[in-house]
Parts: structure tokens; C-alpha cells; sequence
């Protein structure tokens, strides 16, 4: 009997099926990947129901790539099936990695989300003050849809993850580099973040650095300024994540002449990438005087969205606002 | 001395030449700008503006060279305005630094250094430096040709404004690193009092009083000595609120005043906009943070009294506040 292909599944959570798409850029390679695989369960493109991954035997699966930020009931749900059905789990994307985009949620509380949705929204003319609710009993029994939480969480904060891959989405070729590692059975170490250099994109980036003295008395959005491809973004007092986001994009945005947004989160061995970002672009700026220095604070919007766009759920401001969420598996 | 120092210009004659050098003759010995010193008030009773002076139009090169004048002063310039001369003196001094590098001396400071592996080249020290003294080189490190960070020793005043500002946290200096501040942030419980940490700046208080007031507060203000405000950064504010401890309270001098030129601006900037984002995040509603739980204070150099009614003000709004729940 021919040896049994690895088993693999992808599964999305709280996502916005960006991390599905790259998946299926592989083109021709997606095809290889399924030689040489098993997919045992793969909702967005596939037709699999929940119960078939029930019905499977804890460490079934061979690796899972989950990409999407645990945002309701059923995320969790599905974070701890996943986690018996498979021997590794990769959070795979920003959301899986550290909440990303649906993350921003935890700038809110739940109701002043649901208040916004069904009440105030511009495209809702007659608020009635509706809320979903997540049990219904009809005649035929008692209907339930997933619970809404009060904060989005990572998939480490949920159930323990093996290997990390961020990236919003993580580019298709580092995609590619990390199926082949998991094919070819070398596993790096457990806890790696993977498809990722060490240190940050201004590490690899050719623009030219600032010189000494340079100073910031006003930032300025990107399509406000005819940006010079060759130069730094901070010396065209435009914010570019890169001095605090870890390597690995291979720079799509950047030689887009956009800046760096930060989706690859922190470089190893730092705690908290909005933070940084703060300090790194607040030791740029210069004034003598407190209205001044007001106003060119004022010039940065919206400084916990510019910061933390990618990792309000995995940040410092999180742990604090929510206190630290402990796993079952931890206790 | 090193031979390429010329033989012909006398000593005071090279500081002539070096830019800021030109007003050396104006003087007339007055000692205002030693009484302006805060160097001379808080570290180094020798220190002395004044006599360097004198020491460069009498020749005096190798007193010069190992005064601790030459060494100490960071350029903050309160003294220039209130010189009847006009005499920009740290300019002069700086003028006698340059020719104490060129002769071989070394700056006796605590100095930063950058730690290769984790610098990424993006230059936010060299930018933010008030001294210049990083600059990015070209190196080979693990058989690449990498641009990294190296800064000059004898040009930095160990501020730690670089440290702080490192998005790599890759820049360390002793007594203030990453590390060392980390490990100051447990502040003992104590019976449901509020914690609270103070970063203090010692250049911003003036009188001795005020420096002892420090020492007497109870055990849950914990007060962290730094070089400069300049040295604090978001993320160390943010770690002590996880810590446990309830304000944050950084204590700095008046703009203008910076010992450091611009530590107090950048760190006004920097807490200013944390204070942003904690109110964007709606602290409140979780753990119940009082409101603006990290506070930037600019302690002007007459304010005499001032640190302990900024201390008192936040530990009674910290006291209100845990109340209040
Ligand atoms: S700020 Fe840090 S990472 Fe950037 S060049 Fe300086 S030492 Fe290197
Ligand atoms: S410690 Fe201050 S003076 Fe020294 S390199 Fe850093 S910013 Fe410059």
C-alpha cells in the first residue's frame, strides 16, 4: 500500500478570506500541494461540514493552517476541534496571529459595536434597537447562533499554536516556503514564527535613512505628498511601520511606494510593535512650544489604528484593558 | 601631546579656529554661566565654564584637555542667554572636546552602545540624536554586508534618548537599559493603596529638598532616577500599567530646558500620544484605569516645590479613582 499522504486543513475564523486567496495564488503550485496532500478539510473551498471533522480522531490531522481571529463562540469552537483533530496548528495569517483588522474591535465594547450596526449605522433607517439573539425557541426546538464576544482574542490566546506565520496576508512565495517546510519534515523549532526574517523591514529596505538632525514639525498622510521612491518615508514626514515590523514581506508595499502598514507584527525580541512605532516616530519631532508640539500630534490621526493596525489583540493595551486572558490548558 | 597638533598655533589659537571657538577673548570672568550650571549645582562641584576659558587663552592644553568642563557639558545652553557677553559656551567647549578627541582623550560618561545582531539600520537614532554621535556604516556581520549603527563615544552624552527611541530595543546604556527599567517595575502591593511609579529626569529638580522629598514617600510611589525623560517610552509606561501599578507619572524638565536639548519634547510627544491612545481604547470600561494614567510633567529649573505637588495631585486622582469602583 503506498504511504498515506499528511493530512491538511485550512480553516478561517474571524477573517476576511485574504489568507484564503493567497492560498489559492499558488496557482499551478496549489495543484502540486495537492499530489501531495491530503486535504482533509477546507470550508472556504471545499464542501466539508463540522461534523466531518468531528468524526475524526484527535491528531488526525496532520497540520492545520488557521488563519482568522477568535471573535465568537463558534471561533472558539472550532480553535479547540482543530486543536485535538491536529498534530500541528499554525496560526496562520495576521487575525490567527495577532487579531489584525477585527482586532481594532478592541478599541470598542461589544454593545457599542452592536449599537453601531443595528442602530446608527448611515444604512440603517429604522433602528428598532434589534440585537441578535443567540438562542430562539420555534416549534421544531430550540434554534442557537454563536455568542458575540465582549473582545477578540488571538488563536494563542485561545488554544496552544504550534507555529506562527503573520502577514496580511503572508506573501504567497513565504506561503509556499512554509508548505515545503512542513512537507520535507524539518520542523523548526516549536513556537517559531515562520515564512519571517529576524529583524525589520528597514533592515532590507533600500530606500535612503534619514542623516543626523533630521526633525519632524508636521506628519502627513501618504496621498497627501509626491512620494521619492528613493528616499526613507519618515524623512518625507510620512509614517512607515517598517522600523518596528519584522521582516519577511519582501516588501510589496514599499517599492508600491506606499509605506509600510505593519501587518508582519514585531521583530524578535520585542514586546509590543505599536509602542515602539510611537517611540521611534514621537523621537523624531521637534518644538519648543506645547501648542506646536499639540498640533503635530493632531497631524497623526488616529495614533492607536496607525500603531496597533495590526496587533491591538495580541498588544500591551489589550492585556491592560482586559487583563490577560489565561487558557484552560495553562490553568 | 599627539604630533599632527600644529606647532606654530598656539592652543588657544586652534580653538580660535574651530567654529564656536571665536568669542573665547569676550569673557571677563563674571561666573554667571557657572551659576546658571546645573552640571556644577548636581554632579561636579569643578565644573566650571569660567576657568576653562581661562585655561584656553593661557595655553593650558592638557588642563583643559582633563577638566571634566570639556567633558560634562551637554549643550543644554541655559547659560548662553545669560551671558553679558554673548559668549555661546558651549560652543567654546565643544571646541576644546573636538581637539581632546583629536589628542587621543576619551569621554568619561556612560555612553551607549548598539548591540550589531538586532540593529536593522533604520537610522531613527541617528535622526534623533541631539549630539550626532550615531551614524549608520556599512559592516559585515555573519558574512553579509549589512548597514548598522555605530555611535561615536566621545560625541555621546548618555541621555538614552537613542535607547528609548531603538524600535529594536537594540541600543542598551548602563544603569538605564531595556532590562534594568524592566526590572524596577514591581512596586509592592500595599494594602490597597494605589501604585504608582515616578520617572524622574534629576536635572529637573533644582533645589535639594525637593530630591529628599523623593526618598520620603511610602512604598507604593516608587521613584526610577533616569538621565533624562527623554529615556521613557511608551512601551515602558505600558509595562508598568500591566505590571499592576495604576499611574504613571514622568517627570521632566521645562521645554527649553532639557539638559539634554530635546529629551523633554520627545518625550512629551511620545506620552502625549499614548495618553491618545489609552483614551481611544476606552481603559476604563475594563480593569477600571483611572483616567489619563500616564501623566508628562515639564518641571521648569525655579519651580521649586513643584515634583511634590504633581506627585500628590496624581496619587490623589489614583486614590479617587480606585474609590470610585
Ligand atoms: S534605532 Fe536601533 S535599529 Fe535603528 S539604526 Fe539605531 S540602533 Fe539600529
Ligand atoms: S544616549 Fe543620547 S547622546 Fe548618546 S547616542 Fe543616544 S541620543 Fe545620542
Amino acid at each position: 500500500m503506498a504511504e498515506a499522504k499528511p493530512k491538511l486543513a485550512l480553516y478561517w475564523a474571524a477573517s476576511c478570506g485574504g489568507c484564503e486567496i493567497t492560498v489559492t495564488e499558488l496557482g499551478m503550485r496549489l495543484v502540486s500541494l495537492a499530489q501531495l496532500v491530503d486535504i482533509v478539510f477546507w470550508p472556504c473551498l471545499m464542501d466539508f461540514k463540522y461534523s466531518d471533522v468531528e468524526a475524526m480522531e484527535d491528531g488526525e490531522i496532520d497540520v492545520c493552517f488557521f488563519n482568522g481571529a477568535i471573535r465568537t463562540s463558534e471561533n472558539e469552537e472550532m480553535a479547540h476541534l482543530l486543536r485535538d483533530k491536529s498534530r500541528i496548528l499554525v496560526a496562520f495569517g495576521s487575525c490567527a496571529t495577532e487579531g489584525c483588522i477585527p482586532g481594532l474591535a478592541n478599541l470598542f465594547d461589544a454593545e457599542s459595536i452592536l449599537a453601531r450596526v443595528y442602530d446608527t449605522a448611515p444604512s440603517v433607517d429604522d433602528s428598532r434597537g434589534t440585537r441578535p439573539i443567540t438562542s430562539f425557541t420555534v416549534p421544531e426546538g430550540i434554534i442557537e447562533i454563536p455568542t458575540f464576544y465582549e473582545q477578540v482574542f488571538t488563536l494563542a490566546q485561545t488554544v496552544e499554536v504550534d507555529y506562527f506565520a503573520p502577514g496580511c496576508p503572508p506573501v504567497v512565495d513565504q506561503v509556499w516556503n512554509i508548505f515545503q517546510t512542513f512537507l520535507s519534515g524539518e520542523l523548526p523549532e516549536r513556537g517559531a514564527i515562520i515564512g519571517v526574517d529576524p529583524k525589520t523591514n528597514c533592515d532590507v529596505c533600500p530606500r535612503e535613512k534619514g542623516e543626523s538632525g533630521y526633525r519632524v514639525r508636521e506628519w502627513r498622510r501618504p496621498h497627501t505628498v509626491a512620494l521619492d521612491p528613493d528616499r526613507c518615508f519618515l524623512t518625507q514626514e510620512v509614517i512607515c511601520c517598517g522600523p518596528a515590523t519584522r521582516a519577511g514581506c519582501g516588501l510589496p508595499c514599499i517599492s508600491g511606494n506606499m509605506p509600510c502598514r505593519g501587518c508582519y507584527g514585531p521583530p524578535e525580541g520585542v514586546i509590543d510593535q505599536g509602542a515602539k512605532l510611537l517611540s521611534a516616530i514621537g523621537a523624531l519631532v521637534d518644538t519648543d512650544e506645547p501648542e506646536t508640539l499639540s498640533q503635530i500630534m493632531d497631524t497623526i490621526v488616529d495614533p492607536a489604528g496607525l500603531s496597533y493596525r495590526f496587533g491591538l489583540a495580541n498588544s500591551l493595551l489589550s492585556e491592560i484593558k482586559y487583563g490577560a486572558r489565561v487558557r484552560e490548558d495553562e490553568v | 601631546m599627539a604630533d599632527h597638533i600644529s606647532q606654530t598655533q598656539s592652543f588657544a589659537d586652534q580653538v580660535r579656529a574651530i567654529p564656536g571657538g571665536e568669542h573665547l577673548e569676550m569673557c571677563y570672568s563674571c561666573g554667571t554661566c557657572v551659576s546658571k550650571c546645573m552640571i556644577q549645582q548636581k554632579v561636579e562641584p569643578e565644573y566650571n565654564p569660567r576657568r576653562l576659558l581661562h585655561m584656553v587663552i593661557m595655553d593650558m592644553e592638557r588642563q583643559a584637555f582633563e577638566s571634566p568642563t570639556t567633558w560634562l557639558c551637554s549643550a543644554c545652553d541655559l547659560c548662553y542667554p545669560a551671558c553679558p557677553q554673548e559668549i555661546h559656551i558651549s560652543g567654546v567647549i565643544g571646541a576644546v572636546k573636538d581637539l581632546a578627541v583629536r589628542a587621543g582623550y576619551e569621554s568619561p560618561l556612560d555612553t551607549v552602545s548598539v548591540e550589531e545582531s538586532r540593529c536593522s539600520g533604520c537610522g531613527i537614532c541617528v535622526m534623533t540624536c541631539p549630539y550626532e554621535a550615531p551614524h549608520l556604516i556599512e559592516k559585515q556581520l555573519d558574512g553579509e554586508l549589512d548597514r548598522l549603527s555605530e555611535v561615536d563615544a566621545n560625541l555621546c552624552m548618555g541621555c538614552g534618548i537613542c535607547v528609548a527611541a531603538c524600535p529594536m530595543g537594540a541600543i542598551s546604556r548602563p544603569g538605564v537599559s531595556n532590562e534594568e527599567l524592566r526590572e524596577q517595575l514591581r512596586v509592592p502591593a500595599s494594602d490597597g493603596a494605589p501604585r504608582m511609579v515616578v520617572f524622574v529626569c534629576d536635572w529637573s529638580l533644582r533645589a535639594d529638598a525637593d530630591v529628599t522629598l523623593l526618598e520620603s514617600y511610602a512604598q507604593n510611589v516608587h521613584i526610577i532616577h533616569i538621565p533624562c525623560t527623554g529615556r521613557i517610552d511608551p512601551e515602558m509606561a505600558l509595562l508598568s500599567l500591566r505590571a499592576g501599578i495604576d499611574g504613571v507619572l514622568v517627570c521632566g524638565c521645562a521645554p527649553g530646558e532639557c539638559h539634554y536639548k530635546r529629551g523633554t519634547v520627545v518625550s512629551s510627544c511620545k506620552i502625549g500620544l499614548l495618553d491618545r491612545m489609552l483614551g481611544q481604547m476606552q481603559m476604563g470600561n475594563g480593569r477600571g484605569l483611572a483616567s489619563h494614567p500616564v501623566r508628562f510633567v515639564q518641571i521648569g529649573t525655579q519651580d521649586r516645590g513643584r515634583i511634590r505637588r504633581e506627585v500628590d495631585t496624581m496619587l490623589e486622582h489614583l486614590v479617587h479613582s480606585k474609590e470610585a469602583q
